[in-house]
């Protein structure tokens, strides 16, 4: 890497921050920060972030304010070697934004005809969760997208990272950091 | 653009490729080593599961096709140091029966060399990068060789909770050898322990190559070009020569590199992609391709890991993801009935908070949640590699899909065998077997319906001759002198044991031979 891009990843890195936009001007800020300060999103739909924000919960309480609608529209927004999503290790083909769209469509196409037309969001908590025990298990009659137990397995780590691969989330568990590189803040 | 010609060009900079590099370089040939990733610095290993991902591929997928498809990005690397940036660094090394399996089974294919003729190699890798363990207790199940530089690593209760049930079951654990710092060595400082091995070791106590072999080669003047992608290899009008090759550049600009020599260390996908690509009309199916075996006899080795839970604090995450603990005692061929190939066991990683969250699968919401908390204390894993016998039709092909450089994408076609598989599910019973014997308070075993992979192996095996091989057993291709392919894709089977060590100690042994013949090869 040269000095300009490690400089901006060391900074990013260090803080456990992205760059997200908030009110015209770009500034670091962790997921959790952004999705407290609404930061707008770049790719995600409305409609999609809240798919996103409702199945996050789901899988991971906490996950929709750590931010994971936020980190997942970073980082589809950007260049498919800069994504740290486990989707890249998933050997998912880039550009990662289409296979998060066409996975939040799908859930939501699957909950619309199985739930009398109510998106995802929608759902009471305990039909949220009765939904996601079928798509893990690849139970949902009428799936359209990619594979459910995939989509779910992506999802779920999405949410695994932005509540327990923190600082933050680490400290919440009481388990010890001890990070090399040492972050200067928590996430 | 064409660059001034080189002695030896070599595509990719991972651990075979810093082996080439450092030898040749060391000979006094000039070397360039063309890599398409980052020139990754200690400085960028961020201790993070997340930021870790960035030292992996991102570029077009290889396509994973088959009954049982390859998990591949997760081990591959991309740029300086390959995957071996961030590999775990446990240094097993093959035994002598693994060199002779048509010999002693009548199944696939004996290696042209033997244990001995690597041994010698294996001891002076050990010493190059660091090693550190108890070779005489690991000479209980392969011949006596030098001592390892250093002693073992320390020991935490994650690892040495498994004791106890591996002796119940008559296995046998001793202190794992792994290519990292017990203490300060040659100037690298001794391992802290924290276990973030597998996002790349930062203080460069785990011997990856940019503290070792790819470190020398630069110091000694080879030249690395991050960001640069090879697309073909090129040949003389007709066909004997290769000449040099073809890549683009930072800028995505067209470049030859012509060189003497051709050395291909871009690991088992790439390496046959590239010798398939390169095909001429004195080449029609590709590089060292008249047998038609480039890209045939991929292997991979599956995973069987059992979980076990402990009540008291066994501090999950310390250590290192290297193993704390290694055991030979499954890796006859014929060790379980109705099942064929070798087992290598470990036991002892660290774990991350992800991989709390990896043991479960299944759960999700408050259910997680709860979990999280208990394996935050006493989660813990033994894991059982198990060898993939060699296969022609688990190959590597070209795709019609095409990267933005216009080359085909690779095709990895894999199945295991039924001897696979009954040796995967003899895995399981067995670790299950050893878990219940612990104090553990659950133990479960880590299958889904996804057959786990690790390593790859194959694509331009090594032989006796060109009615069995692409490459004799230094890597040199039997169709071209001076086009040499380095790392795993030589191996003609794959052992059950962690591959990297021999990676390199097969690398050293080819490395050496070329400088040595490094005048009738060039030309």
């Amino acid at each position: 890497m040269d000095d300009i891009q490690r400089r901006a990843f060391m900074k990013g890195a260090a803080f456990g921050a992205f760059a997200f936009t908030v009110g015209g001007a770009e500034v670091m800020l962790t997921p959790r920060q952004a999705h407290a300060q609404n930061a707008p999103l770049k790719t995600l739909t409305a409609d999609q972030a809240a798919t996103l924000d409702a199945i996050g919960e789901t899988l991971v309480p906490g996950a929709k304010t750590a931010g994971i609608t936020n980190f997942v529209d970073q980082q589809i927004s950007g260049p498919p070697e800069k994504a740290l999503l486990q989707a890249r290790i998933l050997n998912v083909r880039p550009p990662y934004a289409n296979f998060y769209r066409a996975s939040l469509n799908a859930i939501d196409g699957a909950s619309d005809k199985a739930n009398g037309g109510r998106k995802f969001a929608q759902l009471s908590a305990d039909e949220q969760h009765n939904f996601v025990n079928l798509m893990r298990q690849n139970k949902i009659d009428g799936w359209q997208g990619p594979p459910a137990p995939f989509v779910y397995g992506i999802l779920r780590s999405d949410a695994v990272d932005v509540t327990y691969a923190t600082m933050e989330g680490y400290a919440a568990l009481g388990v010890p950091y001890m990070p090399h590189i040492a972050p200067t803040a928590r996430w | 653009m064409s660059n001034e010609k080189v002695d030896v060009v070599i595509v990719g900079a991972g651990a075979s490729g810093s082996v080439f590099a450092n030898v040749l370089t060391k000979a006094g040939k000039k070397v360039v080593l063309l890599e398409n990733g980052p020139d990754w610095q200690l400085t960028d290993l961020i201790s993070s599961d997340i930021w870790g991902r960035r030292v992996k591929p991102a570029g077009p997928p290889v396509l994973l096709e088959g009954k049982n498809p390859f998990g591949y990005v997760s081990q591959a690397g991309w740029g300086v140091g390959g995957a071996t940036l961030h590999y775990f660094a446990n240094f097993p090394r093959y035994l002598p029966t693994d060199f002779k399996i048509k010999s002693e089974h009548n199944r696939a294919h004996d290696w042209p060399i033997a244990y001995e003729d690597v041994a010698p190699f294996y001891d002076r890798v050990a010493a190059d990068l660091g090693v550190s363990g108890d070779a005489k207790a690991e000479e209980r199940w392969r011949p006596a060789g030098a001592p390892y530089p250093m002693p073992p690593m320390k020991t935490f209760p994650n690892g040495e909770v498994w004791l106890k049930g591996a002796e119940a079951n008559g296995i046998h654990f001793v202190p794992a050898a792994v290519g990292m710092t017990s203490q300060e060595y040659k100037g690298r400082p001794a391992c802290i322990y924290d276990g973030w091995c597998h996002v790349g070791c930062p203080i460069g106590a785990l011997a990856n190559p940019v503290v070792t072999y790819l470190g020398e080669a630069r110091r000694a003047g080879a030249e690395v070009r991050p960001f640069s992608t090879v697309t073909r290899v090129l040949t003389n009008a007709d066909g004997t020569r290769v000449t040099g090759v073809e890549y683009y550049d930072a800028q995505k600009q067209k470049q030859v590199q012509e060189a003497s020599v051709v050395v291909l260390a871009a690991w088992s996908a790439q390496n046959p992609r590239l010798l398939l690509n390169s095909a001429t009309d004195k080449h029609p199916d590709g590089l060292a391709n008249k047998n038609k075996l480039v890209g045939k006899f991929m292997m991979t080795h599956h995973i069987a890991g059992t979980w076990a839970l402990f009540d008291e604090d066994i501090t999950p995450h310390m250590g290192t993801v290297g193993a704390q603990f290694l055991s030979y005692d499954r890796y006859a061929k014929t060790s379980y009935p109705g099942a064929f190939g070798s087992s290598f066991i470990v036991a002892g990683a660290a774990m991350k908070t992800n991989d709390y969250a990896s043991a479960r699968p299944d759960l999700f919401g408050p259910d997680l949640a709860a979990f999280m908390k208990r394996a935050a204390r006493g989660i813990t894993r033994i894991t059982f590699f198990g060898e993939d016998q060699p296969q022609l039709e688990n190959r590597i092909e070209l795709a019609s899909d095409k990267d933005e450089f216009g080359m085909p994408l690779a095709r990895l076609i894999h199945s295991f065998d039924d001897d696979a598989m009954a040796l995967w599910n003899a895995n399981f019973d067995q670790g299950m077997k050893v878990a219940k014997a612990t104090n553990a308070k659950e133990v479960w075993p880590g299958k889904g319906p996804v057959v786990p992979t690790s390593h790859l192996h194959g694509g331009a095996i090594m032989g006796t001759g060109p009615e069995n091989s692409v490459t004799n057993s230094y890597g040199q291709t039997h169709e071209i002198a001076n086009l040499w392919m380095a790392g795993p894709c030589i191996f003609p089977s794959e052992g059950a044991s962690n591959p990297t060590y021999t990676i390199f100690a097969v690398s050293l042994r080819g490395a050496e031979n070329l400088a040595k013949n490094f005048g009738t090869v060039a030309g």
